[in-house]
Formats: structure tokens, sequence, C-alpha cells
């Protein structure tokens, strides 16, 4: 029983508490309280997909002429990166390109087994990306790294992502077979200095 | 009591392993696509450098004896801006030298044709060669496992008259025969 008792006077005196504070306040017909709400949003910088996963430029060298056996011109291949975008400000565009490498294997003499090309994206900042592979003929360091100019503002845009200028190390013969190459795009923080 | 206090203070930890990487992984996003092209295997048979694409052997017999000299030659051909951008063999092929206006058959005792060998150096370590009297050149085509640049020079020498060297040749203002190199990307 005692328990009993306690339980039920446990909500009374609950109950009684502002029933005395309005008998202590009675200045007003209305009363306000502030209730903070707070929350954060966390720096966020989406790539979007890239229109196409594999730019192909199909065949790559003349086959007739003076230049045959050698790369022939390539036009500028684009690819978008839709609804890119970073919610704070101090950000740029990266861009790292790897060159076409064929076949595996020192190339024979006068044959070269690396296409090198231009890849620039633009859309971001005011200064575009961009970065040329080098790779030499053999297929010996063929990445390459540029960065953009800085965006000082939050900005939703389409970063489009040029390819130009394909050419092979002293205009060398290409060894015949399939090439590849990569192009990652980075959206990011500007980098703080000594990092 | 106690048990699920701890059990909520493990919930708070996983919640903040969880929360920490992928913040790291959104402040900077990347996304890379691939570039790719082909080279088709091609082969340049490229073209006779200096002079002309003519063996010029001059007058091809003993103008004593009536019978093929034995001391022929000409220079050999170089044939220059040849390549291969794949795998390859080099063949060569040869027809004999033969008498261009006196077409009818050699009466007795006289030949109006002449042998000899083609051989193509520089493609492949054992030169390709094709005797014109061979039933059988199983030396005329070379292969080559690798892409390829080079000068290819094209000789002809071991000279006989057909049907035996104690013929006399028929006279004719012409004597005609082709060598054929041909280089074939092989996949």
């Amino acid at each position: 029983m005692k328990h009993l008792a306690a339980l039920i006077a446990l909500p009374l005196a609950a109950l009684a508490v502002p029933a005395y504070a309005v008998e202590e306040s009675p200045a007003s017909n209305n009363d306000s309280a502030t209730v903070n709400v707070t929350g954060n949003v966390a720096n966020l910088c989406i790539l979007g997909d890239p229109s196409l996963p594999n730019v192909d430029v199909g065949q790559m060298v003349n086959t007739s002429g003076a230049q045959v056996g050698k790369i022939a011109t390539i036009g500028n291949q684009v690819v978008n990166l839709p609804n890119s975008f970073c919610n704070f400000a101090g950000t740029q565009v990266g861009v790292t390109t790897s060159a076409l490498l064929g076949p595996a294997g020192t190339p024979p003499a006068s044959f070269s087994r690396a296409v090198n090309y231009t890849a620039t994206a633009s859309g971001w900042a005011a200064a575009n990306a961009a970065a040329t592979s080098g790779a030499a003929f053999d297929g010996s360091t063929p990445s390459a790294s540029g960065s953009g100019g800085t965006q000082n503002g939050p900005k939703l845009n389409t970063i489009v992502v040029t390819l130009s200028s394909f050419t092979v190390p002293e205009n060398r013969l290409l060894v015949a077979g399939q090439y590849n190459g990569t192009v990652t795009i980075t959206l990011g923080p500007v980098p703080s200095q000594g990092s | 009591m106690k048990q699920q206090v701890i059990l909520a203070g493990l919930a708070s930890a996983a919640l903040v392993a969880l929360a920490a990487p992928a913040q790291a992984a959104t402040e900077t996003d990347s996304k890379n696509f691939g570039v790719q092209g082909n080279v088709p295997p091609l082969c340049v048979g490229g073209t006779v450098s200096a002079g002309t694409d003519t063996f010029d052997l001059g007058v091809l017999i003993n103008t004593t004896s009536g019978l093929l000299r034995t001391d022929l030659s000409a220079p050999s051909k170089t044939l220059t801006g040849s390549f291969c951008s794949a795998r390859s063999t080099i063949a060569v092929t040869a027809t004999p030298i033969v008498a261009q206006t006196f077409t009818a058959a050699a009466p007795a005792g006289f030949s109006r044709s002449v042998d000899y060998t083609a051989t193509a150096s520089g493609w492949t370590p054992a030169a390709a060669s094709f005797a014109t009297a061979s039933a059988s050149n199983p030396a005329a085509t070379q292969t080559r496992d690798t892409a390829f640049s080079g000068p290819i020079t094209v000789g002809i020498g071991s000279f006989a008259t057909t049907g035996g060297n104690t013929l006399r040749l028929v006279a004719d203002t012409q004597y005609r025969g082709t060598v054929t190199i041909t280089l074939t990307a092989v996949n």
C-alpha cells in the first residue's frame, strides 16, 4: 500500500507545479517562449555521372598517304558531368589524364604504344582545369594532373570535359592493337597551403 | 539498467564511426571515365629508293658463245618506308625472265627463258627467297612476330637458262621478269 500511495502522489505533484506558476505570473494574457532549433550542413561536393562511361575515338591512324600508319586527326571529344555541385565556397576542379596505351612491351624502333591528349574541365571557375598526358613512346609516365581556379561560392553546374590534341611521341608509327586511357575528374575544396 | 546504458553508449559510438567517413567522402568527389581507341594491323610496302624499279641486266648472253653469261649481276634494290604495325609475313615471288617478242616455243637447242633466285632481306632473320626454277619454295615466306619498320633489300642472282645452261637464248630486244614482295599483317 505504501508503494501505491507514492505512485499516485508523484503525478499529482507534477501537475501542481505549473498551476502554481501561473498563479505567480499573472502579468499578461499572452506568453511566449523560444525554443532553439539547430542543425548543420556538411561541406559537400558531388559530381554528376559522366555522360559517357567510355569515350571511343575509334581507329586512330592514317591508312594511306604520306602519314600512313601515323596518328590521324582525331576530333575533340566531349563528356558532360551534369548537376555537379559544391555547397560551400573555395572549391576547385582537378583533372588527371592517363595516356592511351596500346599492347604491353617495349615497342619496336620507330613505333609507339602511347597516344597523349589534353583533358580540359570547364564550367566551374573562371580558370579551367587542364592536363596533358606526357607518356613516352614506350608508355612510361602516362599520367598528368592539373587544377582549375577557385570557385568562391556554392555552385551547381554541368562540368564539361573536353579531350583534344591527340598526339604520338615523336609522331612515331603506332603499334596495332587496342588502346586504353582514363580521365579522372575531382571536385573538392582547394587544398590548404602546405597540405 | 546498467546494461541499457552500456548498449546506448555503443550505439552512439557506432553512429560516430559511421558518420566520420561519410563526411570525408563527400567533401571531395571524383568520377572517371575511360578513353579508348584502336590501331588496325597495317602494312606498307614502301617504295624503291634511288633509281628505277628495274633490275637492268643488260645483254644476257656471251656474244661469243650465245650462252647465258656467267657473270650476270645487278645491284640490289632497296624498299624504304616499309612497315607493319603488327606481326607480319614477308613473301617474295618471281617470274622467269622471258623473251617478250619471241613468244613461240624455242627451237631445239634454244631457250627463251632465264631462271633466277630473288631474295628479300632485312625484314626477317632469314631472308625470303624464291627460285623461279623450283616447283616448291618453302623459304619464300618468312614470319616476323613483332611490328617492324625498316628497309628491305631485294636482290636477284643464281641465273640459269631454263632447260639447261647448254641451251642458247633466242634473240629478243626485251626479256622481262617480275619480282613481287608482299608484306602481310598476321593476327
